[in-house]
């Protein structure tokens, strides 16, 4: 069938045919290789993109977030350490001091991880669902004031106690209220796995507060 | 496949060869099973018309389709792949993540003097006493043992270098201004640092702008808060100009006062 075609290529011009066939095939080859570039370019871009969460994603903001929440949180504890008498709070607040600074670290390493940087260009909490709402004088849920910092570390003996044990009931509610929502919103295996054992660490953090509030007299 | 299909091919060619030598050119059929993969398109059409002359066409026309599609795709494979290594590649370079100090580069108006001036970026023992920087407020250099509190704190009054430059060696950016910035600024201000960890903020008499950041090693003067080159040294710089990565910004020295706080005694015990 093809054999009519190609006699017919012969006798009519067998020199001139060969170059503008070849001319043809390499402009198409020319055009095939472009278009691969670009498709490959793209490719690119989707799945870097696609392999980690961006740069305004549910998990960068979290992972941003929720380490400013936990440095509070050490903060208050260093403080338990150094100026609480009571062996159960300051055995509490070693563990919340050593516990959240290493999860600090994991979460900036999840970040390097993703090519982010440490901080964002969102509002704080606008990863979460109505989270811009919840802060308050650039206090996200649970975090304590200035002023209150203040009074926690001009306070000393049963007073001091009593306001360390309050402002950290705090601190670990909205800091579940956080966990909470990014539990809500995302699938990121490590991002779930280490929200989860925080809300199940700080739970249980939270009944020990409640025993030693009742021991010491609250 | 690829072994298939030059083999049938060359079982088939086994007739027609004396047929092609004797019309078409001599050295052409070599040529032409040579140079297959890349342009045979040419070739293709001479052969079949020299077996024509003698035979029945059945036979070129085998030759014509029995082209070595082996070599061919694997050819073509080979060119895909490298595109597409080319492709990620020109992405990668083009588009990819902008590291932090490129990124701090590219704020208009910053000072870098981690270029300009390594060797002070470079010093930094524990000292007590008053320290001169040479730039005004500091951005490196020696510094006391104390490090200001550096946990999003708005401070009322000034502080002293010493403390603040400790606290810019832990990643903290310290944000100041001169003292006569209208108090909607200096809001302003405040609201992109309480809150904020590895941040601080104090007045600073005798400022030759009315605002300037630091952290180590850079410095950024503006006239507005609402300069949207404050945030972009905040998210630039913030944590990441660190030399210590992991020290954090509290169990700093938290009073005001230009003195250089020493450590602190243990309080309330």
């Amino acid at each position: 069938m093809s054999t009519t075609y190609d006699d017919t290529a012969v006798s009519d011009s067998s020199v001139a045919a060969p170059p503008r066939r070849r001319a043809l095939l390499l402009t198409s080859a020319v055009v095939a290789a472009v278009l691969v570039v670009i498709a490959a370019f793209g490719a690119g871009w989707f799945a870097s993109s696609r392999n980690h969460p961006g740069e305004d994603s549910v998990e960068a903001g979290f992972a941003r977030d929720m380490s400013s929440h936990h440095a509070q949180a050490v903060e208050m504890s260093m403080l338990a350490l150094d100026k609480s008498t009571q062996p159960d709070l300051r055995l509490l607040a070693g563990e919340i001091a050593q516990a959240q600074q290493a999860q600090i670290g994991m979460m900036q390493t999840w970040l390097r991880d993703w090519h982010l940087g440490p901080t964002g260009r969102q509002p704080q909490m606008s990863w979460m669902t109505d989270g811009a709402s919840l802060v308050h004088d650039g206090l996200m849920p649970g975090m304590a004031s200035a002023a209150d910092m203040t009074k926690l570390r001009n306070a000393t003996g049963h007073d001091f106690d009593l306001l360390f044990l309050r402002l950290m009931q705090q601190h670990h509610l909205g800091g579940i209220h956080m966990v909470e929502g990014v539990l809500a919103e995302t699938n990121e295996t490590d991002v779930v796995w280490l929200a989860q054992s925080m809300a199940n660490n700080q739970r249980a953090e939270l009944e020990f507060i409640q025993q030693i509030l009742a021991k010491i007299g609250a | 496949m690829s072994i298939s299909t030059p083999a049938g091919d060359s079982s088939r060619q086994t007739a027609p060869p004396a047929a092609k030598k004797a019309t078409a050119g001599a050295g052409r059929p070599p040529a032409a099973r040579g140079a297959r993969p890349s342009g045979g398109g040419g070739g293709k059409g001479t052969r079949p018309g020299g077996g024509g002359k003698s035979r029945k066409p059945i036979t070129p026309v085998k030759v014509s389709q029995g082209r070595s599609w082996g070599p061919i795709a694997l050819f073509s494979a080979v060119g895909v792949i490298a595109a597409a290594i080319i492709g990620y590649g020109i992405y990668a370079v083009s588009v990819g993540p902008k590291d932090w100090k490129e990124k701090a580069e590219g704020i208009s108006g910053i000072s870098d003097f981690r270029k300009s001036d390594p060797k002070l970026v470079d010093t930094r023992s524990h000292k007590s006493g008053s320290i001169q920087y040479p730039q005004t407020p500091p951005v490196a250099g020696d510094h006391n043992v104390s490090w200001q509190n550096c946990m999003g704190d708005v401070y009322d009054a000034q502080i002293a270098n010493e403390n603040a430059v400790h606290s810019l060696e832990h990643g903290a950016v310290w944000v100041t201004y001169r003292p006569d910035l209208p108090k909607d600024q200096v809001d302003a201000l405040a609201s992109k640092v309480r809150g904020q960890e590895f941040t601080m903020m104090s007045p600073f008499p005798g400022l030759d702008k009315p605002i300037s950041l630091q952290a180590w090693g850079y410095q950024l003067k503006v006239d507005n808060a609402s300069d949207d080159r404050v945030d972009e040294f905040i998210r630039a710089l913030r944590l990441n100009a660190t030399l210590e990565p992991g020290v954090g910004c509290s169990g700093g020295v938290t009073a005001t006062g230009t003195t250089p706080r020493e450590l602190q005694q243990p309080q309330g015990q």
